[in-house]
């Protein structure tokens, strides 16, 4: 379906990164949408933003792949929140990108660095 | 707080989510646009600010619903889809099939690549050949109301001259008497020699009736037409010259108006420069003089060499103008006997004369191009049914997401057409360039050659023409591809429409029509072909190699008598004959194959007289001594000219065969006397001395004429004009060192029409060459454009058969059992597609019998011979498929689906 393939290139590349950060973010412990987005905006000062529309579409896939596992949570004296931990698989991935990605700034580095040397 | 699940629903509504999925979904992004509101109140926000940053958290909402319904709809569901929203948006609906319809282009280069150059060859010769036609058929000639404008002839169909040129006394007469032509106006032909200023040239020209420019509607650039005063003799001393001409010699000096000319060496004054592009009655004349009948001229009914040219009055029909003139030349006969008798008149209209050789060509070519753009419309169709295959899971989505059978067949079209408009612009650019190569193809004479161009007219023709393609090729893949059964092919591995039966029914039917209409297109370029070999094999009598011809045309006044003239040509061949490379010379009134020529009536001693007008009229060549061998023109039997034919000596004479043939059947014509008029007329009685091989002097495919040859020495009716020099080496190597012998003995003597004999050969072929190298270009482009349908068709049905094909293998069918089976089905459709192709071509191959020359439109040998070559391209590319299906690994192939 020729839709899908579609997309913008850059688009593709930032979805393609935000995967990588989202399960950073949830590695450690469960955090909901809201605190994900602050905390993507505020690592990296600015420079990278998610607003509702790209960034509960992407939880969802990444629950749907069972990457994350997302649960409601209810804390007294507030409104129940929804809280995504990463599950097994998910650190399988994340592993797997965390190497692929750190091979792949490594390469651009050695290119860029020759480039500028 | 402002309440943001309602404003949150709103945009997922469309996504039809399960209501209980629906409710978290809603939930969570309210509670995360709760957050972002708050942290603004904190941050120092307004109200309104918080809630205007919030939103804008949902201002890509589209990009939401769409995003989230990838993760969440059940079947994927495009939110935007036409089907979603059926209003009646149609512009809004164009919109999206043509940005579609670009993408499914750019994502398939190769099948648009291959869709678009087949298009663009169809178009861009339709449009070239389209642009020939209108310039030179459709467009209305340049002048004013050319309707009206006819040709008068003089109608001796008795004598083999059905449109005669007219003689001046007849002219005359017709003109005072006739009450349905507006004017009337003769031309005759002229040539000048130009000198005082710089080289000698030789201009052709016209003596032409004084009103014959407002009688055409055009006025001079500069100066004026001739008066009636001019169109007498004495008063006649003025010239009006064409713009070409007034460029290239006079340099556009404006003061030409009022200054004099020398030609053939009398004074003229330029009264006139006439506009660019202005031609008539050729594009050759340059120069054009008061016709001013002398008395004598305006009396002769005897010689004709007139043109005559009348505009009707206004809703005088051809037929009233015919009849008037059968009238008048009815009285005509009447009156003078002797030389009108069985002489009539004949109207024809001005366009009939100047387009009427090269009509047949240029329609057939028409024709021809038509259908190679329906090969090419059939080749891009079935590339669009195969593709279609690939694509039915999507329409099938599309179909159970409610989009309908119109709206399905419009987005095909939309995606045809946008193939056929690439096609047209590619086709335009390609058809620029085809014109420029077309114009380079253009027999010379034809009228308006150099005129043609790409207008506004093949602008619209291609762009209509482009459309219509559209149309044609996308309807069929359209309407198959919208009509298909949606439970079989949403199953996995279904089989879709286009492979079914009626999928295969249309392809079958599009290779038929490819093969039947490259067939005829074939077949018509071999007749064509074998026409022309024909030709090339035609003996035209004389040997053309290495044979120099050039005019050179005495001036009357300075060579007012025949002994001068006779003494000037005799000193100049003898000179020529001692240059080195030079093995004889000759000259004569007129060379073969050049379309001009001179011819007389005879009578024969002994023989009764067939009374006044019915003398047999035979071709008549004034030549020099060593004439027959300079041409190679072979002596059966008698002598040739010597020296000894001079004025004083007893006149002899040379016939042709033909003529032989033709008066002594089965006599000897050595020693027989003939005289040229009738038998009383006081012209000497001249003796054949030989028989000479008959010589094609009009065109190779016409049988030749009876022919006399008489020498340049003895009191001849027409002079010489044209030298022949046969050489050693390669003639044109001469052609600078003979015009300076012709200059060393007449320093003012112009020398013109330099060519080799092999040139005037091949350019006498030049309209059969330009209609069969067209023709071929075209069936080549068929025949090409036909076998890469015929391999696509065979490639994909061969993988669709893949398992079909392991099966059989598994089975023990052998490589060879293989290959008959795919083989066998495109042979099928091949042999329907040539007998179809054969009987269209027996019934439309007729249309051309007259562009044909020694075979007959329905040669049996080229039908055979082009089929059979047909179905040998046919058969390789089947052939290349079918191996393919040998080459299938049973396992593979089983486990395919």
């Amino acid at each position: 379906m020729s839709y899908i393939g579609s997309h913008i290139f850059d688009r593709e590349l930032k979805k393609g990164s935000a995967e990588l950060l989202i399960l950073s973010l949830v590695e450690d412990q469960p955090r909901h949408g809201y605190d994900i987005g602050n905390l993507i905006e505020q690592r990296s000062e600015g420079a990278l933003k998610f607003n509702v529309a790209s960034l509960y579409p992407l939880l969802y896939r990444l629950e749907k792949r069972g990457w994350i596992q997302g649960r409601w949570v209810e804390k007294a004296g507030q409104r129940r929140r929804r809280y995504y931990r990463l599950t097994a698989e998910g650190k399988k991935i994340l592993a797997a990108q965390r190497s692929s990605w750190r091979e792949f700034v490594e390469a651009v580095n050695r290119i860029t660095g020759i480039e500028h040397a | 707080m402002p309440d943001w699940e309602e404003e949150i629903r709103r945009r997922l509504v469309r996504l039809r989510l399960a209501p209980t999925r629906e409710a978290e979904i809603i939930e969570e992004l309210a509670q995360h646009l709760d957050d972002r509101y708050e942290e603004s109140l904190r941050g120092g926000a307004t109200e309104d600010e918080a809630r205007q940053v919030v939103l804008l958290e949902l201002t890509e909402s589209d990009l939401l619903a769409r995003d989230l319904c990838r993760v969440e709809c059940p079947v994927w569901q495009e939110p935007a889809t036409p089907e979603a929203r059926r209003s009646t948006n149609m512009l809004g609906d164009f919109w999206q099939d043509l940005h579609y319809g670009l993408r499914m282009l750019a994502k398939n280069p190769g099948f648009t690549i291959v869709a678009v150059v087949a298009l663009a060859l169809g178009i861009g010769a339709n449009s070239a050949i389209f642009s020939v036609v209108n310039t030179v058929l459709l467009r209305p000639l340049p002048y004013k109301d050319p309707d009206r404008l006819m040709m008068v002839w003089e109608d001796d169909a008795k004598g083999g001259f059905p449109r005669d040129t007219p003689a001046a006394a007849n002219y005359i007469d017709w003109r005072d008497q006739n009450q349905v032509f507006e004017g009337m106006a003769a031309i005759a032909n002229e040539s000048f020699n130009m000198t005082g200023a710089g080289e000698p040239e030789r201009i052709d020209g016209r003596r032409v009736s004084a009103n014959l420019f407002s009688l055409l509607g055009v006025e001079p650039l500069m100066g004026r037409a001739f008066t009636p005063e001019e169109d007498q003799p004495g008063s006649n001393r003025v010239v009006i010259m064409s713009h070409g001409l007034w460029q290239l010699r006079f340099g556009s000096e404006t003061k030409i108006i009022g200054s004099s000319l020398t030609l053939n060496g009398e004074s003229f004054a330029v009264v006139g420069v006439m506009p660019p592009h202005f031609q008539f009655p050729s594009r050759d004349d340059e120069l054009w003089v008061p016709i001013a009948f002398s008395s004598q001229e305006a009396t002769n009914r005897g010689r004709h060499y007139l043109q005559v040219i009348a505009r009707t009055k206004p809703g005088v029909t051809v037929e009233q103008a015919q009849a008037e003139m059968n009238t008048i030349a009815a009285r005509l006969q009447q009156q003078y006997p002797d030389s009108n008798t069985e002489l009539g008149a004949t109207v024809t209209p001005l366009h009939e004369h100047v387009v009427g050789d090269i009509k047949p060509a240029l329609l057939v070519l028409w024709g021809a191009v038509g259908f190679v753009l329906l090969v090419a419309c059939a080749n891009v169709a079935n590339l669009l049914l195969a593709r279609a295959a690939v694509r039915q899971k999507e329409i099938a989505v599309r179909v159970a997401l409610g989009a309908s059978r119109p709206r399905l067949i419009r987005q095909f079209l939309t995606e045809s057409m946008l193939l056929a408009v690439l096609g047209g612009i590619v086709g335009l650019l390609l058809s620029l360039w085809g014109v420029n190569l077309l114009k380079a193809f253009i027999p010379e004479n034809i009228s308006q050659a150099q005129a043609v161009a790409i207008d506004g007219r093949a602008l619209s023709f291609t762009i209509l023409v482009s459309l219509l393609t559209g149309l044609v090729f996308g309807l069929a893949p359209a309407t198959q591809t919208s009509n298909f059964n949606l439970n079989e092919t949403l199953k996995e591995g279904g089989r879709d429409s286009a492979t079914g039966s009626r999928g295969h029914r249309i392809r079958g039917l599009l290779v038929i029509t490819e093969v039947a209409v490259s067939l005829v297109l074939l077949i018509g370029a071999g007749l064509l072909i074998n026409s022309f070999l024909r030709l090339l094999n035609v003996d035209p009598g004389f040997r053309a190699d290495k044979l120099l011809t050039m005019r050179v045309v005495l001036p009357e006044l300075k060579y007012p008598d025949q002994t001068r003239r006779t003494a000037f040509y005799t000193e100049l061949v003898s000179r020529i004959e001692t240059l080195p490379g030079v093995q004889s010379a000759a000259v004569t009134n007129w060379i073969p194959l050049v379309l001009q020529g001179d011819s007389q009536g005879i009578s024969i001693e002994g023989r009764p007289d067939p009374g006044p007008g019915k003398n047999p009229i035979v071709v008549t060549r004034v030549v020099s001594p060593h004439y027959f061998n300079t041409m190679g023109i072979q002596l059966l039997r008698g002598r040739q000219f010597g020296e000894q034919d001079r004025v004083d000596a007893p006149r002899v004479v040379v016939v042709s065969q033909e003529m032989a043939r033709r008066f002594w059947s089965g006599e000897d014509p050595l020693g027989k006397r003939i005289k040229t008029g009738g038998v009383n007329s006081p012209s000497p009685w001249m003796e054949i001395v030989g028989v000479a091989k008959d010589v094609r002097q009009v065109k190779l495919d016409a049988d030749p004429k009876p022919q006399m040859y008489v020498p340049y020495a003895q009191p001849v009716f027409f002079q010489p004009s044209h030298l022949v020099v046969r050489t050693d080496v390669e003639p044109r190597s001469l052609a600078t060192t003979v015009r300076r012998t012709v200059w060393g003995i007449d320093k003012d003597q112009p020398v013109s029409n330099i060519s080799t004999m092999e040139d005037v050969l091949s350019e006498s072929l030049a309209r059969q060459r330009f209609s069969m190298l067209l023709l071929g270009i075209f069936a080549a482009v068929a025949l090409v454009l036909a076998a890469v349908g015929i391999y696509g068709v065979m490639s994909y049905s061969v993988a669709q058969r893949t398992h079909e094909i392991g099966i059989r293998m598994a089975l023990g069918a052998q490589a060879s059992d293989v290959l008959k089976l795919a083989i066998g089905g495109g042979l099928k459709l091949v042999t329907i597609g040539i007998v179809i192709g054969l009987v269209a071509a027996y019934v439309l191959t007729r249309v051309m019998s007259s562009l044909l020359f020694g075979v007959t439109a329905t040669d049996p040998l080229t039908f055979i011979g082009v089929s059979v070559s047909l179905v040998i391209v046919a058969l390789m590319a089947c052939f290349v498929p079918a191996r393919r299906a040998t080459k299938v690994d049973p396992l593979i192939a089983l486990r395919y689906e």
